[in-house]
């Protein structure tokens, strides 16, 4: 079949009222799930694929495609209205839109994150239809050496997102990588720190560890001194975002895309870490490299595209291998298994026609997601004109009610109340949180793949250097190292 | 303070509802734990059954993830559940005979459960990557003799975990511990991914897992563990090849209640499941996926795991694979 005969198989396939109106559906469902903390895009998704059996393969994966597009943008707006992340994908848009948010500019930051957003989208999607094969072949050669040598790198994360003491933001790592190892050992299947209790056993919840961390500490703080916010500005979310902002962080949203388009292609890293990856990046090279982390809103939207530029790219592991690229995609599977279609490379040959209605619906769904975001920003914005003591007590059995959702376990809504209050000492005696998360994130995935390595060599740590990737992300270690070794020293400051 | 509250409330509210429990099972809704995450091949399991059975019981089916541990989580969460029938548990493979053969430390053991139903059998297939050179178990075993042979699976404790070692010690390899590398990964996904790229040589499990790579060429299958074949799976059985033991090598998906769980609601639950299993959806839906639809009652059900069970666990005591920590 020729390309115009599989782009008019494709057609006739999404050429329906029915399939756009899905992807319409699914977005809507997206950015609402998404906005409710705890909920996450992975619920949302979750929750809407029983209701795909029933509907034509094509409109059901549309359907969940659209839920998990708008989930991962809907997360960023309890981000940066409230604190509180909607997603673990968009907890560093806290970093910088939140501050924003304070200063009375929700609507700005809300408007950057969704053009950032639909760009990283667009993007994506393109890289997903051209490059899709090259990209997957290339992620297949990350085995355990490559992947560790690749999270040690995203390590670095931490000096970029550690304010103003490069200690303190070392401390709060060390603090994430330590609560990051309850659970069962991953080789040997042994209890570690799990003091005996059957709740430990699966390791602390990271949507309770993200929310103690973020939000609680807040609302504790609002509780401890319920007046201390009177008289400074915050409401007017009806600021927007212009051209001139979105072509000033023109170039960190495409940088934010690519990453996000590289990690995603990889199975196993996900959207979190892009985006901070992302967000580090584009500090790193900005010329207002200091206001970074109070309120630049080139930081909002280098964290968005580096979450939404993985959304799309996730979907080349899975129709190119078959294989899932993060535990999103590895719902939307069950609903191509369920319709009798098999991803992977023959689908292109034997399905060609879904795949092609697939690539349409994806291109329309960057522009449906602008228009849906449009219209809930609209919405969502004047919460940041609600009086903070009314909001905060409703945020918080927000946070309660989230939590518990994630897993039915009072256990995890106990996990949050303790992080709020590590999270609030952290607060005073500033200690920036981001550090923990990142730790807390990329801190198991170092272990796994470093013991796998060494499962593989027989304990041969030459196996770390085992090819040109290795090489490369030792290389870029180092020299970020050497980097931030350098700066610091040159600050001339004491480190704390 | 707040805990305590809301502890208490809740408290409250289970004292009444067992206090009305005496009327005919079942007045309200049925608390149905998934103790795997949504959208694994548990959870579609369950979600797929839930909806003919919810129209045999006549009650809405509260269906809820509880996840973590290996399923060892939401396990737990049922074996403290009041026996009633208003709290019941999709209980797998991994959760309900490989992880309590092979983990002692684990917080329950199958005595702590009442099996009412397994519905659904999963035949398991080993698969290596088409240019590995290996071509049937025999390469592979003598493959395993040359060394440097290594398994993946979705973690210490898994159907995978165990059934690469068992495939391995009834093929005739003295100790498949030490002559085989394990290599655990997260999950189901990473651990397929992990044949395909490399990071280790074969792999055992559920032939839904495999079959989208196999059927796009990209893993080679070696056996299939069931005395029928397989509909695309072009590989000998294990009786083909001798190994009749290995068909106890199987996963399967059934319903649990607490222990205690009495004898007339066990019943019921036999018959809401011969209902719903005749559901035409639901037959096409699972078949689609790979499944093999077989109806237990409850007395077959509690027999064929606790068979399961018995072979894993002297298959772990005599290689050596108990987990003590």
């Amino acid at each position: 079949m020729s390309l115009m005969d599989s782009l008019a198989a494709g057609l006739s396939l999404v050429g329906n009222v029915e399939a756009f109106f899905m992807l319409f559906c699914g977005l809507v469902i997206g950015v609402i799930g998404g906005a409710i903390p705890g909920l996450s895009a992975t619920m949302a998704v979750a929750l809407t694929l029983p209701f795909t059996f029933s509907m034509a393969p094509i409109n059901g994966i549309l359907l969940l495609l659209g839920v998990y597009k708008g989930g991962i943008f809907g997360g960023s707006i309890p981000a940066i209205l409230i604190k509180t992340p909607g997603t673990p994908a968009s907890s560093a848009t806290i970093l910088d839109g939140h501050p924003m948010a304070e200063r009375g500019e929700a609507g700005r930051a809300l408007g950057m994150a969704l053009y950032a957003s639909c760009t990283a989208d667009a993007v994506s999607n393109l890289a997903l239809i051209l490059f899709a094969g090259w990209l997957a072949s290339f992620a297949l050669n990350f085995g355990p050496p490559e992947f560790f040598a690749l999270i040690l790198f995203s390590l670095t994360i931490i000096a970029g997102v550690s304010g103003e003491s490069l200690l303190r933001g070392a401390l709060s790592a060390l603090a994430g990588l330590l609560l990051a190892t309850v659970g069962l050992d991953l080789v040997y299947g042994t209890n570690r720190f799990t003091f005996g209790d059957p709740n430990m056993m699966g390791g602390l919840n990271f949507i309770a560890v993200l929310i103690g961390l973020f939000a609680i500490p807040e609302i504790i703080a609002m509780a401890w001194n319920p007046v201390a916010h009177l008289g400074r500005a915050r409401a007017l979310g009806k600021t927007r975002c212009t051209l001139a902002d979105y072509l000033g962080s023109f170039k960190s949203i495409i940088r934010g895309s690519m990453i996000g388009v590289f990690l995603g292609s990889i199975p196993g890293i996900g959207a979190a870490p892009s985006a901070f990856l992302s967000y580090s990046e584009a500090r790193r090279t900005s010329k207002n490299k200091a206001n970074f982390g109070k309120g630049e809103i080139e930081g909002v939207a280098a964290s968005e595209a580096g979450n939404n530029g993985v959304a799309g790219a996730t979907l080349i592991p899975l129709l190119a291998l078959g294989v899932p690229g993060d535990v999103i995609t590895a719902i939307i599977i069950g609903a191509f298994m369920v319709h009798g279609l098999q991803p992977g490379p023959m689908m292109f040959i034997l399905n060609v026609d879904i795949i092609y209605g697939l690539f349409i619906g994806l291109i329309v769904s960057s522009v449906f997601l602008l228009i849906v975001g449009s219209v809930a920003i609209r919405g969502f914005r004047f919460v940041a004109d609600v009086p903070k003591r009314i909001l905060m007590p409703a945020v918080l059995i927000l946070c309660i009610y989230g939590v518990f959702a994630v897993n039915n376990n009072i256990f995890d809504v106990g996990v949050m109340f303790v992080m709020g209050w590590l999270g609030y000492i952290m607060m005073r005696n500033r200690i920036p949180a981001a550090p923990f998360l990142i730790a807390f994130i990329l801190g198991p995935l170092l272990e796994d793949n470093f013991r796998q390595s060494m499962l593989m060599s027989g304990s041969d740590p030459l196996i770390l250097f085992r090819g040109p990737i290795t090489w490369f992300f030792w290389l870029l270690t180092g020299v970020t190292v050497l980097a931030i070794t350098r700066s610091t020293l040159r600050k001339r400051v004491p480190l704390s | 303070m707040k805990l305590r509250t809301l502890g208490s409330v809740l408290a409250l509210g289970v004292g009444l509802i067992a206090g009305t429990a005496m009327a005919e099972y079942p007045e309200r809704p049925i608390n149905m734990i998934i103790p795997y995450g949504a959208g694994g091949a548990t959870d579609i399991s369950a979600r797929t059954i839930a909806e003919p059975l919810g129209t045999a019981v006549g009650q809405a089916l509260v269906m809820a993830n509880v996840t973590g541990a290996g399923g060892a989580t939401g396990s737990v969460a049922v074996q403290n559940a009041n026996p009633d029938g208003y709290t019941m548990l999709f209980a797998r493979v991994g959760s309900h005979s490989v992880n309590p053969a092979m983990k002692a430390t684990l917080p329950y053991t199958l005595d702590d459960f009442r099996f009412v139903t397994v519905y659904e059998i999963n035949p398991v297939a080993c698969a290596v990557r088409p240019d590995s050179g290996i071509d049937s178990m025999e390469d592979l075993v003598a493959k395993v003799a040359e060394g440097g042979v290594s398994y993946s699976s979705s973690g210490v404790g898994s159907l995978l975990h165990l059934a690469g070692a068992m495939v391995l010690s009834e093929f005739g390899v003295e100790d498949p511990l030490t002559q085989a590398t394990h290599i655990p990964q997260q999950g189901g996904g990473a651990a397929a991914t992990a044949v395909l790229n490399g990071t280790a040589t074969f792999i055992c499990t559920n032939s839904s897992a495999l079959a989208s790579f196999v059927a796009n060429g990209q893993l080679k299958p070696l056996m299939v563990t069931t005395a029928e074949p397989v509909v695309g799976f072009d590989a000998p059985t294990a009786n083909d090849l001798g190994k009749p033991a290995l068909n106890k090598l199987v996963g399967w998906t059934g319903i649990a209640g607490p222990d205690g769980l009495p004898d007339d609601v066990a019943a019921k639950w036999g018959e809401w499941m011969a209902a719903a299993t005749q559901d035409e959806t639901f037959r096409t839906t699972m078949e689609a996926r790979g499944s093999v639809i077989e109806l237990m009652d409850p007395e077959t059900a509690n027999a064929f795991i606790l068979e399961q069970y018995n072979t894993f666990k002297a298959l772990v005591d005599q290689l050596g694979m108990r987990i003590e920590g």
